[in-house]
């Protein structure tokens, strides 16, 4: 059995290493446990999109980690792949767009805001099954966190682009990246119908850089983004996009102080006297079974595996820290709605990066009037759409042939001319979206599979409807020749399921992300989130991270 | 090495030309290469030995009901019935109207897919032979980056198979200068 330490981090994806690095610079001794590989240069920079995108699935790292999905209680379940696939050291961080945008004040007081404030009311929404609470910190308490993670793992963006971000202490680390042919077409549209267009803020180095004073000066040296164009799903060839293997994680692994493990898959926390969590049990490479001890335990892992270890852990049904009867309740996920322009006369070139883009905020939040409209919240609209062809050869309008000559003739002239305007919508969290265990379907370690049931209920589709006609004018407005609309149905950016909040029965964790029923177990990660807002939410995800790190850090008895 | 044949390679013998067939119909040679010329029938071939064998059970029964289909509406198998009609009996496969096989729509988008994935996909994996899928569409591969100057302009580069070395790495670097 290993020797006793201080901190036992389970995921070594975005919040692992940044925690992992701030809690070994304090001199504590970290093991940090990564079911996936530290992957080597040919296994995550590699430009392949037959690998990288149309089997993925077969990756050796993902294929053994599915989960089981339906779209309500009762409903048949399928397996599915694609979602959190990364698996490896860095997390979501290796394969991500690099949407860097913080959310805005008022992203933190839903109940306050649209339920007591009246904005229901006037929208006529219908919120019958959903439970909305704020959280219980505010924009200003993460505000410097948001600034550290910025400034220490790199974006680019501009302070006052869009006018709804909140108020910031600093400006961004770096310039904007270089725009493109449809971020033009988006902000001219925007402009002509008096939107308020912006460079997205983008984990993405528009040129070199090294964290300056008082950043950690430790963080080596990258170089600017080279705008290949193959980033999402793909890891970066010349790691200026912002992924935690080439920036935390080898500062953390300098001070000797983090053991990571990787290719360990924990299966349960440990609990001892005292209502404290010991330590958690693992297989190893091998298949082994490990026990590892430590004084804190902190889960942070994508929200399945967090929900999924509390459920696995404790006595009896109801799992771990979960006195509230929580741990699993109020999953989220943003249903893109995509609007796709085809142009007869215009080159667009989507496969140049990077992919990310312009974005405008006008219909997110409370930005807007709801009267009347039905719904309340709203989504961030941006451009995406590049992409190898493999990716954007089922792009084809409604009506118009899938395969044959007249196909063919289509995608050889649209492949360059054509992009997406897609937005995210703010989902909300209802009682009938949750995790729980698998009875039925293991993993390959013979663990219960997570299942998600999962729907969007009203106020989503009200609000999707409203907004895809705003797509849709911008679309026609950027001069396109051929516009159309299409719902995902499918969630992306999954958040919740181990509610942040200040009163214990209410929530799982509190506004440091530590447990109400455990002060030694930590989750930390968007399954925290009481909302999700219509923004990516890794910026926030860091934040909290280092937030969490330097409550830990300040607080003596934790550890004692 | 055993002489026993690998899973496509049985299944192919009996359907390899109906295969090609019906992906020449999905991806057509016209004036520009199509799903013949990007070697299409390669790239499955080698995904069915590969990567996915536990389709190749899909594609056996799929290319016989391809054949029954089309001597129930032609009169005689999907070879030998005429291009057009070949389309028709394909877009009954694509909307699931083939009464003795319930999977035709399903078998229809894998293939679609496959095709696709043989025209549009990397060399190595066995299709887009010489590129000839991206440069039909005008993708030029995977290039190490691009400069300004190819924003909003059609790239004539010569278009980069593989991901590493990079060819023109030395030559883009000193460009982006």
């Amino acid at each position: 059995m290993p020797n006793p330490v201080d901190v036992c981090i389970v995921g070594m994806g975005a919040v692992g290493g940044i925690m992992a690095k701030e809690l070994v610079s304090a001199g504590l001794k970290v093991v940090g446990l990564e079911r996936g590989p530290l992957l080597e240069f040919e296994n995550y920079a590699y430009k392949d999109s037959i690998r990288a995108i149309a089997r993925r699935q077969l990756e050796e790292r993902v294929k053994h980690e599915p989960i089981s999905i339906r779209p309500a209680r009762g409903a048949k379940t399928r397996l599915q792949y694609t979602t959190s696939p990364s698996n490896s050291v860095g997390g979501g961080l290796m394969i991500w767009t690099g949407s860097a945008t913080r959310f805005t004040p008022d992203d933190f007081k839903v109940c306050t805001n649209d339920v007591q404030g009246g904005i229901a009311k006037r929208a006529g929404a219908d919120l019958k099954g959903y439970n909305i609470a704020d959280w219980p910190i505010t924009y200003d308490d993460l505000e410097p966190y948001y600034e550290r993670f910025e400034w220490e793992m790199g974006v680019s963006g501009k302070s006052g682009a869009n006018p709804f971000e909140g108020p910031r202490r600093k400006d961004y680390p770096l310039p904007q990246l270089r725009p493109s042919t449809r971020t033009k077409l988006f902000g001219e549209a925007c402009s002509r119908l008096s939107y308020h267009a912006y460079e997205t803020p983008q984990g993405i180095l528009s040129q070199a850089y090294k964290p300056p004073a008082p950043y950690d000066q430790r963080i080596p040296e990258r170089p600017g983004c080279v705008y290949c164009g193959q980033c999402n799903n793909y890891g970066c060839h010349v790691h200026a996009k912002t992924s935690s293997p080439f920036t935390v994680i080898p500062v953390a692994l300098e001070t000797g102080n983090l053991d990571l493990r990787t290719r360990c898959k924990v299966f349960r926390v440990n609990t001892g006297p005292g209502g404290r969590a010991k330590g958690v049990s693992y297989f190893d490479p091998d298949g082994q079974v490990v026990e590892q001890s430590a004084t804190m335990i902190i889960l942070a892992g994508f929200l399945y595996e967090n929900i999924r270890l509390l459920l696995l852990s404790g006595e009896g049904k109801k799992g771990l820290a979960n006195s509230s009867g929580l741990v699993g309740r109020y999953i989220m996920a943003h249903g893109d709605v995509r609007t796709t322009g085809l142009f007869d006369d215009t080159i667009i070139n989507g496969f140049i990066g990077p992919n990310g883009g312009m974005r405008m905020d006008d219909f997110n939040g409370n930005n807007f009037d709801h009267a009347g409209l039905g719904f309340i919240r709203g989504a961030t609209i941006g451009t995406s759409g590049g992409g190898t062809p493999i990716e954007r050869c089922d792009v084809v309008p409604p009506g118009w042939p899938r395969w044959g000559e007249k196909y063919k003739e289509n995608l050889a002239r649209y492949y360059t001319r054509c992009f997406d305007i897609g937005m995210h919508p703010e989902t909300l969290p209802h009682k009938d979206n949750f995790v729980d265990l698998d009875p039925v379907r293991k993993d390959a370690w013979g663990i219960p599979l997570p299942r998600v049931t999962f729907s969007f209920h009203q106020n989503e589709h009200c609000m999707w409807r409203f907004l895809g006609e705003k797509c849709e004018g911008i679309m026609r407005e950027t001069g396109a020749s051929h516009v159309w609309t299409k719902p995902s149905n499918r969630g992306s950016r999954w958040a919740g399921g181990v509610r942040m909040g200040e009163d214990p029965k209410k929530s799982v964790v509190n506004g440091y992300c530590q447990t109400h029923d455990m002060k030694n177990l930590f989750v930390v990660g968007s399954s925290v989130f009481p909302s999700m807002s219509g923004y990516a939410a890794t910026p926030t995800i860091g934040a909290l991270a280092y937030r969490t790190a330097e409550y830990i850090r300040s607080s003596d008895k934790l550890l004692g | 090495m055993s002489d026993k044949p690998s899973t496509s390679e049985a299944m192919i013998k009996m359907h390899v030309a109906l295969i090609e067939a019906a992906a020449t119909r999905i991806f057509p040679t016209t004036s520009t290469p199509g799903a013949s010329e990007a070697g299409v029938i390669n790239y499955i071939k080698r995904l069915l030995d590969e990567a996915f064998p536990e389709l190749v059970p899909l594609y056996r029964s799929g290319c016989r009901a391809l054949n029954r289909h089309a001597k129930r509406r032609f009169g005689v198998g999907f070879l030998r019935i005429a291009v057009t009609d070949q389309d028709v009996v394909l877009a009954d496969f694509e909307a699931g109207r083939v009464p003795d096989f319930s999977q035709a729509s399903d078998f229809f988008e894998v293939l679609r897919t496959h095709t696709m994935e043989g025209v549009l996909g990397e060399p190595a994996y066995g299709g887009n032979r010489d590129m000839v899928g991206w440069r039909l569409v005008g993708f030029p591969g995977h290039q190490f980056g691009y400069s300004d100057s190819y924003i909003n302009q059609r790239v004539d580069l010569e278009p980069v198979a593989v991901d590493r070395p990079y060819p023109n790495e030395e030559e883009w670097r000193a460009k982006s200068r």
